[in-house]
């Protein structure tokens, strides 16, 4: 078991729990989380929302498990056998960019951020469970050596994380299906999930 | 909106209200460079694929602000008749084309190809050449592939000879 | 016949060479042979389809300054390879180098334009015995002229290599159409003996190869004319919409916007780019009445044998009425798909109207142009330029008619062309199928009796192509029941049926019609029936094959394309063979197709394809056209497959409109062409017959299950 992570059980009718296991601090260093003060059931509702947005089509699907990406909010493989390739960014001629640029396209309706690419293998979600995405999300042999600093600023800043919320139209003109919460409301699950210790809750 | 850029090696100025506007039709429409084609304003058949700063894209789903001080090829500065480019000389040889109007897609993404992969496997060809022809000239097109890529590296031994 | 002298000698014309105007010679062209004086004959009495448009003269060539020869096509050239044929035919007459002629399209103010349309695979065909004529003609009238004109005896003249020999000195024809005021009339000399042709029968390379490879702008897509503005068309997305109302407020004051056209069928905008064009189209909210309940399920139920109008095709038998062997095939509702989507730049003044455009039916375009503008017909130009794909999808072409109107009310010549999506949307589509079929075998396991049923949507009927009295045989649509015929005749009793089914979308011509869908139905059949008697199942089909001269042409592929293929009826490592024939037209095919199933994905490496298609003018381009129409219908076979849903037609985009990729196409294509008559027959469409039934056969020497509904992966997938 991972010691970057912890996991909360949460007692019925206790509403605050001191949590006695390991967590990392925002520097990245381990520090003992007994004197961290965590409120279970809004952990579990921020863990809960957070789920909800990275399993949503609009983050899973560049975050596949068979280095094949997804379309659409039926989930279907990219059409014409687009995949993974050697670097995250397609093939080594048609890359991700030979259609994919910085910023979303009205007329052609291709989807653009900046550095759009598949997430790495290591962050593929597809299939997990919201545990075991969790596990990879904060695990830094899995996301890329982000401690939790980085992964705060990673997901509230970065402008591919962000483009669900602004998924701009599809190929027939119509707007794409974004996550379920609003973009703010997102930051602020992130933020305070971090805050409190980035605790996965346990059933 | 003024966008500078270099097309096949010439600097052009256009001004445009729609800094959005595909690529593809700036260079069809106010430069004329019809070699380019306009198959399905998608993303999705490649028949307008081109250079830009040597990567292969399609240009309908390129705006043209990120043209901005790059250097765009199209099958016009790819070769010319009297020079042509490897993959010009193999589709001639291999007799490639039948209607014609995907091909110039094709040899763009072909030649971009080759650069990043001189001596392709018929894998890379596979996952890199993924334009569609509806007159089923894919079958020439391999081999005309695999011989483009045999003339370029013949051209470059030449040229290491004579330099 | 006295009609013959009427209608025997047409007038051609040369138009004249270095800088003058005009017409410098008219020739009369007296077709030699009286079979088709007879044809022509009932061809301009009854207007069917013949090549000739009825005004006269007609420009056939043009010599130019630079002593090249253009030679004015009235059939256009759509990937086909027909214009490099068309300058063989021309050339080897001619006694020019190949170099030495350009074909191009004519317009249709030549004359010289086919009143019934490209397509059909008889491009070449039909114009063996004229063109070759004509070209002899020509010839013959340069020889005249410098005997006129040289003062030396016709037997001092030669024609070599494009130049005119004079007793050691020699003369151009571009020369020699500058001293030339009047050109003598001539009367068709005698063809040459086929034997003698020195570029007829070679592998010349494509006359348009450099143009496509070097990006010229040779399509209607890429016409520009001055103060061209661009026009689109708003076009409802359901099945059976009709118009009610169009609010064009918000775009009528959108950037670009010059105009805004709202007809009784249509309403278009018009603007100074396409992308402001575009924009203004999306802004225009149309009221539609459109019913949104229509379901695939629904059309498939409707596309069923028994439903419909039936006509027997072939009857040499009863009905079954207990088979031994029952089958039933469907196919999908197949997209044309090519590239170039339907555009056209129409320019019209008060002179009259010039319309460029991709199209197969040059006659038909400029009609509905005339009608629709009140012009007379003369007074609207059709220029035809190259097609970006042709395969049927161009013998409808009534935007033409569209953008004038949009160019009238402008004043100014627009450019208008279809979306990705209203080219999926609108497309003439290949109808979906049915196919039942019955047999019963005899003791020693042949066919005793044989009965196929297919359901078809519309392919020629109700196609404007085609005056009504051509477009049914006997009551049945010709276009459905390309391949309907049964061809093997050794069998005592057939009986085969085509029912005509009426659909609530537009269903027309795709290159070879009915003949892959029928084919897919019978080939697959003769394998069920092969297995069943316990025999092999190429030795099956030629045992079921008549003695007579089709017959041997038939059995001729069949042989050939077994023992190229090494054809076996078992699996070896993983890779099973699958054996189809088909006659198409009078040019018959058989194809042995060698694949595996890797990771339930249909994984075609090799196709053998033997073709008779005559003399092959461009044995390379034949090869080509049968290389194209495999992958072509390897793409229709096992992705292909339009939907309908809501009472929308879909995919609309390439992609979910899954059609074959490079990595599809069989890595070894063998193409072997044998000449069983000494013309050429149609090339372009017979090879689309057998590959979807060798395909489905060889799966079912893997899978042991059989593929009975395209698209093959697809039915794949769910078995």
């Amino acid at each position: 078991m991972n010691s970057n992570r912890i996991v909360l059980f949460v007692a019925i009718g206790l509403l605050t729990i001191m949590v006695v296991a390991n967590s990392i601090n925002s520097n990245g260093d381990y520090i003992p989380l007994d004197s961290l003060e965590i409120s279970a059931a809004d952990n579990t509702e921020n863990f809960s929302k957070l789920m909800d947005v990275l399993t949503h089509p609009r983050c899973m699907n560049c975050h596949p498990n068979d280095n094949i990406p997804k379309q659409g909010i039926d989930r279907h493989p990219h059409y014409f056998d687009m995949a993974r390739g050697e670097d995250d960014h397609g093939f080594k001629a048609t890359s991700c960019n030979t259609c994919h640029q910085s910023e979303n396209n009205p007329y052609s309706g291709v989807p653009g951020a900046p550095h759009w690419a598949l997430a790495p293998a290591s962050m593929g979600w597809q299939g997990l469970s919201h545990e075991q995405i969790a596990q990879r999300l904060l695990d830094k042999s899995t996301n890329g050596g982000k401690d939790h600093k980085a992964l705060v600023e990673h997901l509230t800043q970065d402008k591919l994380v962000l483009w669900a919320w602004e998924p701009g139209v599809d190929a027939n003109g119509n707007l794409r299906e974004t996550p379920p919460i609003s973009k703010e409301e997102y930051i602020q699950v992130v933020e305070e999930w971090f805050a409190n210790g980035a605790v996965i809750p346990v059933n | 909106m003024t966008i500078n850029f270099t097309l096949n090696g010439s600097a052009e100025t256009v001004t445009l209200s729609d800094d959005m506007t595909p690529l593809l039709w700036v260079i069809r429409d106010i430069l004329g460079q019809k070699g380019t084609k306009f198959g399905c304003g998608k993303a999705a058949c490649g028949a307008c694929t081109i250079h830009v700063n040597g990567e292969a894209v399609r240009s309908c789903s390129y705006p043209i602000k990120f043209a901005e001080g790059k250097k765009v090829v199209t099958i016009e500065g790819l070769g010319t008749l009297d020079n042509p480019h490897p993959v010009q000389q193999a589709w001639v040889e291999k007799v490639v084309p039948q209607c014609g109007y995907c091909q110039p897609g094709f040899m763009m993404a072909t030649a971009a190809l080759l650069e990043k992969i001189p001596n392709p496997t018929d894998e890379d060809i596979d996952k890199n050449i993924i334009n569609i022809c509806r007159c089923g000239t894919y079958y020439r097109m391999r081999k005309a592939i695999q011989r483009a890529a045999e003339i370029k590296a013949n051209e470059l031994i030449e040229t290491s000879k004579t330099s | 016949m006295g009609e013959n002298k009427k209608v025997s000698r047409r007038k051609f014309l040369v138009r004249g060479a270095v800088g003058t105007a005009g017409v410098l010679a008219v020739g009369t062209y007296l077709f030699r042979n009286p079979i088709r004086r007879q044809i022509l004959a009932y061809a301009n009495s009854a207007d069917s389809p013949y090549m000739g448009s009825g005004v006269e003269p007609l420009l056939w060539f043009e010599l130019t300054s630079a002593n090249k020869i253009r030679l004015y096509s009235p059939k256009v050239e759509m990937g086909q390879g027909t214009f490099t044929g068309m300058a063989q035919l021309a050339a080897d007459e001619l006694e020019v180098p190949i170099a030495m002629i350009k074909v191009v399209h004519a317009p249709s103010i030549t004359g010289n334009i086919d009143s019934f349309a490209t397509g059909g695979s008889t491009s070449i065909a039909s114009l063996w015995m004229p063109l070759r004529e004509l070209a002899a003609t020509m010839r013959e009238m340069i020889l005249a002229a410098a005997v006129e004109n040289l003062g030396v005896p016709k037997s001092d003249l030669k024609i070599k290599n494009g130049v005119i020999k004079v007793n050691g000195e020699q003369i151009t024809f571009a020369e020699l159409a500058e001293k030339i005021s009047e050109w003598p009339e001539v009367d068709t000399p005698e063809l040459k003996k086929i034997s003698d042709y020195k570029i007829i029968g070679k592998s010349v390379p494509r006359v348009d190869l450099d143009d496509k490879v070097f990006g010229a702008p040779i399509f209607g897509m890429d016409v520009d004319i001055p103060n061209m503005v661009y026009g689109a068309v708003v076009r409802p997305e359901h099945i059976g919409a009709t118009f009610i109302t169009a609010d064009v407020s918000k775009a009528q004051n959108m950037p670009g916007v010059l105009k805004i056209v709202e007809e009784e069928d249509f309403v278009g905008v018009i603007a100074k780019s396409f992308i402001e064009a575009e924009n203004a189209k999306h802004a225009i909210k149309v009221t539609w009445d459109a019913p949104t309940n229509l379901q695939l399920a629904d059309i498939e139920n409707k596309m069923k044998v028994g439903n419909g109008k039936p006509t027997i095709i072939q009857k040499n038998g009863a009905e079954i009425s207990d088979p031994e062997v029952q089958m039933e095939f469907t196919t999908p509702i197949g997209a044309h798909a090519q590239i170039e989507p339907n555009g056209v730049v129409a320019n019209v003044t008060e002179e009259g109207a010039t319309l460029y455009l991709s199209t197969q039916v040059v006659a038909i375009t400029q009609k509905e142009v005339a009608k629709r503008l009140e012009l007379d017909t003369e007074k609207v130009n059709i220029v035809p330029t190259f097609l970006g794909g042709g395969f049927g999808r161009r013998l409808h072409t009534p935007h033409a008619m569209q953008a004038a109107v949009m160019s009238k009310a402008v004043g100014k010549p627009v450019k208008y062309f279809f979306s990705r999506k209203e080219e999926f949307q609108h497309d003439m589509f290949r109808p979906p199928t049915h196919h039942v079929l019955k047999a019963n075998l005899t003791d020693d396991g042949n066919i005793a009796h044989l009965q196929h049923d297919f359901s078809s949507g519309d392919v020629a009927i109700d196609s404007a192509l085609l005056p009504s009295a051509l477009n049914s045989f006997l009551g049945a649509d010709v276009g459905a029941i390309r391949g309907g015929f049964c061809q093997y005749l050794n069998i005592p009793k057939i009986r085969t049926t085509s029912w005509h089914v009426e659909l609530p979308f537009a269903t027309s011509w795709w290159r070879s019609l009915g003949l892959l869908a029928n084919t897919f139905a019978w080939e697959s059949f003769m394998d069920v029936l092969a297995e069943k008697a316990g025999k092999n199942p190429v030795d099956f089909r030629l045992a079921h094959i008549q003695n007579d001269k089709s017959g041997e042409r038939l059995c001729n592929v069949i042989k050939t394309a077994a023992e190229k293929a090494g054809y076996q009826d078992t699996v070896i490592n993983g890779k099973a063979m699958g054996f189809a024939a088909s006659t198409d037209a009078g040019t018959p095919c058989a194809q042995v197709v060698e694949l595996s199933i890797v990771e339930n994905q249909i994984k075609i490496h090799k196709v053998t394809c033997v073709l008779d298609p005559g003399l092959a003018v461009n044995p390379d381009q034949v090869r080509a056209q049968c290389e194209g129409a495999i992958i072509m219908g390897i793409s229709a076979s096992v992705f292909e497959k339009m939907t309908v849903k809501d009472g929308q037609l879909n995919p609309t985009i390439y992609g979910p409109y899954q059609m074959a990729l490079l990595k599809h196409a069989p890595k070894e294509i063998e193409v072997i062409l044998l000449q069983g008559r000494e013309t050429p027959g149609p090339v372009g469409e017979p090879p689309l017959g057998p590959i979807g039934a060798a395909i489905a056969n060889a799966v079912y020497r893997i899978t042991n299950k059989r593929l009975t509904s395209m698209p093959f992966q697809e039915a794949l997938q769910n078995m």
